[in-house]
């Protein structure tokens, strides 16, 4: 006779992750025809930006949306790079293996991070259309590796199906998904207008974009440089804890606690390590494999109590100043840009982050939801993580709230109509997003601060412009009127003076340029 | 110094001001009711020493000052050549000018204001009149007008027009003792009619309602030069008080030529409160607008006599008010017979 307690648990088992995420798919991004298929063309995109920069080569990337038949919900999305490829042997796991990857425990900034986003987009189109995703990779070496890869769910596991290798003198990666239960749609939310954001964001990639209905778009780059790599930070003490601790403890080479804590965390020097171990109590000589849960705590309270210097910033890789306004420049051809690149701060306690905002003033800039050719109707707000769009879930994301919280008649403008185009970019190892869709940024409040005083910066400027613009338009219309006026009272003096009318030249260049004399003395 | 000369020595201020590179600025003196007093001594109203500047130098005055300029050039020409021109001739002139026509001619006639109270002109030596001629004087007066000499009871039943050049005009012989100035010329007819300018020794003279500059002047003129005391005989009513008052004691928006204008000796007769009272006049019941009137003038410092007081008092408290021509429920001759004797004495 079994038990009751055997009898429930007759059906536990262990789920794989990918298991757990096709039942959450949601969570991913996949929810709604158009956000799913934006959400495979950001997986792909970001991927491929990311693999050219690592390998130091501008990126070039072309992205194609194809219908498959005249189901106008069933498309094929190819996505391209000249990056150096994918070794043959690692492309089951790129595509098909769900947390599998180079860049989470590196503690350094960079697009992608949790290894799940591509494999998230073969799983969609694999559940949707039930095709593999076809995978094409050279390293430019004179071979070309095709291979359709599926993804075994109750093993997390991709598998290669009609694998063969071709001659040919290419490099890239090509990527092909097929997907159903998605719409294409050149809207805010559409991969249209996630590739101008891109664009803007990474004035260094160059990107194609072939529309459903054949229609080529060409994102030109606006600088030629690669942006320098973003280099591996070691975690701050404040920022660590005592979960984190054992963890680094299970992967350390150290031989004592107190090599683990001088080599894997930052701003750890020998006497600090001395103050760890006096005020914590904890024997730091002991092997890292004997460190209990209750030492880890005590370790993670004492940095609390000790002044460390900030957390290393030389991980972190905004854009910059100039090329904010080079891409703002580039894809709106605006009358007025001006960005800037605020100092590094830090979120509890030891996550350090820059906030980065831009802002661009007519021509293109400003929403357009009637398509590129209408009038501005207003403030186009943009909002990048890591240079990457973040083109859902607006209305929670810290980014929104502080461009609300701002008082924008004082900056001379109507955000409802004015042609107002506003960037900004956080830019952190750890971006506090609220969810693992990552389309938001959670209110936390030294980055709400921080982003609020980047857009004040940058309304700023907007302000002495238009300021600037009034005068001259003012300085315009004095002139003229003058010029208008002073003859005639000149005449008419010497008319009634019985005199010779006299040069008005000197008194003209003096009074057009000058304040106006009624408004001076007014209130 | 006469208007010529001022208007060229503006020209040469404003001359010296453009080759100094310096903005030509105009100081005029403010006509809002703020800068308005009544001169108690003199008893009439005078400018205040508030003044607005009009300069050159700003974007909103500039053109005014063209206009101004515009205005004062014509005026000129005007008295260069010894001619009138009517305000709405000027405003119609103004048409071809470079500054371009006016919005309304209340713009033009405004600058013409400016150009009196900053030179302290009347619009008369500008060369400038309004349109309306003054109103008509019957009685024993011999005068000289462009070289014509006029008697004016020879003038016709409706007596000598008192035309906007009334300043031109030279007073030779007077056998008169008085004026007697009427609202209505249904009264001035009467009392042509009725031969009251013999009977009285009297000059009589017909407002027409509010009277016009030119009558105002010619009042002020007969008084000061011929020595004659000015009656006024009004409709029973606050507009027959305040036709009255602005003869003595000058309106608030000429202001700054009352000096010219203004006969402060000039005594109103009636008709009266007490008159519609003691002579049982027929009468009108009050209207509000009557009253709102009534009350405004009992704070009006004009009005701050014991005489003018009690007779508001009392329109008030009767509620009633009579006309002039009123007393025909008497006979058509009882004004001359009886009631003008007693009001200026000469009852028997």
């Amino acid at each position: 006779m079994k038990t009751l307690a055997e009898e429930l648990f007759k059906e536990f088992r262990e789920y794989s992750v990918s298991e757990f995420f096709r039942k959450n798919a949601a969570m991913l991004g996949y929810t709604g025809k158009i956000r799913s298929l934006t959400t495979v063309v950001h997986e792909g995109v970001t991927n491929a930006i990311d693999a050219a920069e690592e390998a130091g080569i501008l990126p070039e990337i072309t992205v194609a949306i194809r219908r498959v038949d005249e189901d106008p919900e069933h498309l094929k999305v190819v996505i391209e790079d000249n990056a150096s490829g994918i070794p043959e042997e690692f492309i089951p796991h790129v595509f098909g293996k769900m947390l599998a990857g180079t860049k989470l425990h590196r503690n350094m900034q960079s697009r992608g991070q949790q290894g799940i986003g591509i494999v998230g987009a073969t799983l969609f189109a694999q559940m949707t259309s039930g095709k593999p995703t076809r995978v094409v990779t050279s390293a430019g070496d004179g071979e070309i590796v095709c291979a359709d890869v599926m993804i075994d769910v109750d093993k997390n596991e991709g598998r290669i199906m009609n694998g063969k290798k071709l001659k040919g003198d290419w490099r890239g990666t090509k990527v092909e998904l097929e997907l159903k239960e998605v719409r294409y749609e050149r809207s805010r939310y559409g991969p249209y207008n996630y590739l101008r954001m891109t664009a803007i964001a990474n004035p260094h990639t160059r990107i194609t974009f072939i529309e459903p209905d054949g229609k080529l778009t060409v994102f030109e780059r606006a600088t030629d440089s690669v942006p320098e790599r973003p280099r591996p930070m070691l975690p701050h003490p404040w920022g660590v804890t005592a979960d984190d601790l054992l963890a680094l403890a299970a992967r350390t080479k150290s031989r004592t606690v107190a090599g683990l804590l001088i080599s894997e965390l930052s701003r750890m020097t020998k006497r600090k390590v001395e103050e760890v171990g006096r005020l914590s109590g904890v024997n730091l000589k002991k092997k890292p494999s004997e460190l209990t849960w209750e030492d880890a705590e005590k370790i993670v309270s004492a940095f609390k109590q000790i002044k460390f210097m900030a957390p290393p910033t030389s991980g972190l890789r905004p854009i910059g100043k100039e090329d904010i306004e080079k891409g703002l420049r580039q894809m709106l051809n605006p009358e007025f840009v001006y960005a800037v690149t605020r100092q590094p701060k830090v979120y509890r306690g030891g996550i350090p982050f820059i906030v980065e905002a831009g802002i661009a003033y007519g021509g293109g800039a400003g929403r357009k939801e009637g398509g590129e050719e209408v009038e501005a109707e207003g403030l186009d707000l943009i909002r990048f993580a890591n240079r990457a769009p973040l083109v859902f879930d607006q209305g929670g994301c810290a980014i929104t709230l502080a461009a609300k919280s701002i008082d924008w008649r004082r900056y001379g403008v109507d955000i409802a109509t004015a042609p107002l185009t506003l960037f900004v970019n956080v830019v952190s190892a750890y971006v506090p997003y609220t969810s693992a869709g990552k389309q938001s940024i959670a209110d936390e409040p030294e980055v709400f601060k921080e982003i609020r005083e980047a857009i004040m910066d940058v309304a700023r400027e907007l302000r002495r412009y238009l300021y600037r613009k009034i005068r001259a338009r003012e300085r315009q219309q004095r002139a003229k009127i003058f010029e208008k006026y002073l003859p005639i009272i000149a005449r008419k003096a010497a008319s009634l003076a019985g005199v010779q009318v006299p040069d008005i030249e000197p008194l003209l260049k003096k009074v057009a340029g000058v304040e106006d004399e009624g408004r001076k003395n007014g209130p | 110094m006469k208007a010529g000369e001022k208007l060229q020595g503006f020209g040469k201020e404003v001359i010296g001001d453009i080759l100094k590179a310096r903005p030509p600025r105009l100081k005029i003196p403010s006509r809002s009711t703020s800068n308005i007093r009544y001169d108690e001594k003199n008893r009439y109203f005078v400018l205040g020493d508030k003044y607005g500047v009009r300069s050159a130098a700003s974007m909103k005055q500039v053109k005014k000052f063209a206009q101004t300029m515009c205005v004062a050039d014509f005026c000129r020409e005007l008295i260069a050549n010894d001619k009138f021109a009517t305000l709405r001739e000027m405003y119609y002139t103004a048409e071809g000018w470079e500054t371009g026509p006016f919005r309304d001619q209340g713009e033009s006639d405004a600058i013409v204001e400016d150009l009196e109270a900053t030179f302290m002109l009347k619009r008369e030596d500008l060369g400038l009149m309004p349109e309306e001629d003054g109103a008509a004087v019957y009685g024993e007066l011999t005068l000289k007008e462009e070289g014509v000499t006029i008697d004016a009871t020879k003038a016709g039943r409706a007596g000598y027009t008192i035309p906007p050049t009334i300043d031109d005009v030279e007073f030779l012989k007077c056998k008169a003792e008085r004026v007697i100035a009427v609202e209505t010329m249904g009264m001035y007819h009467r009392l042509v009619q009725e031969e009251a300018w013999k009977k009285f020794d009297a000059l009589i003279v017909g407002l027409k309602g509010q009277a016009a500059r030119a009558t105002r002047r010619f009042l002020k003129r007969v008084h000061e030069e011929l020595n004659l005391p000015v009656y006024l005989f009004c409709d029973g009513d606050p507009f027959g008080f305040h036709i009255a008052m602005v003869v003595i004691s000058g309106s608030a928006k000429l202001a700054h030529i009352n000096h010219e204008l203004a006969v402060p000796d000039a005594e109103f007769i009636g008709v009266t409160a007490s008159d519609i009272k003691n002579y049982d006049l027929p009468t009108d019941k009050l209207r509000e607008l009557d009253i709102a009137r009534l009350k405004q003038l009992q704070r009006d410092p004009r009005y701050n006599t014991p005489f003018w007081q009690s007779e508001i008092k009392l329109m008030l408290e009767l509620g009633k008010k009579a006309e002039q021509q009123a007393f025909a429920k008497y006979g058509l001759d009882y004004v001359v017979k009886e009631y003008l004797p007693e009001k200026l004495g000469l009852k028997g």
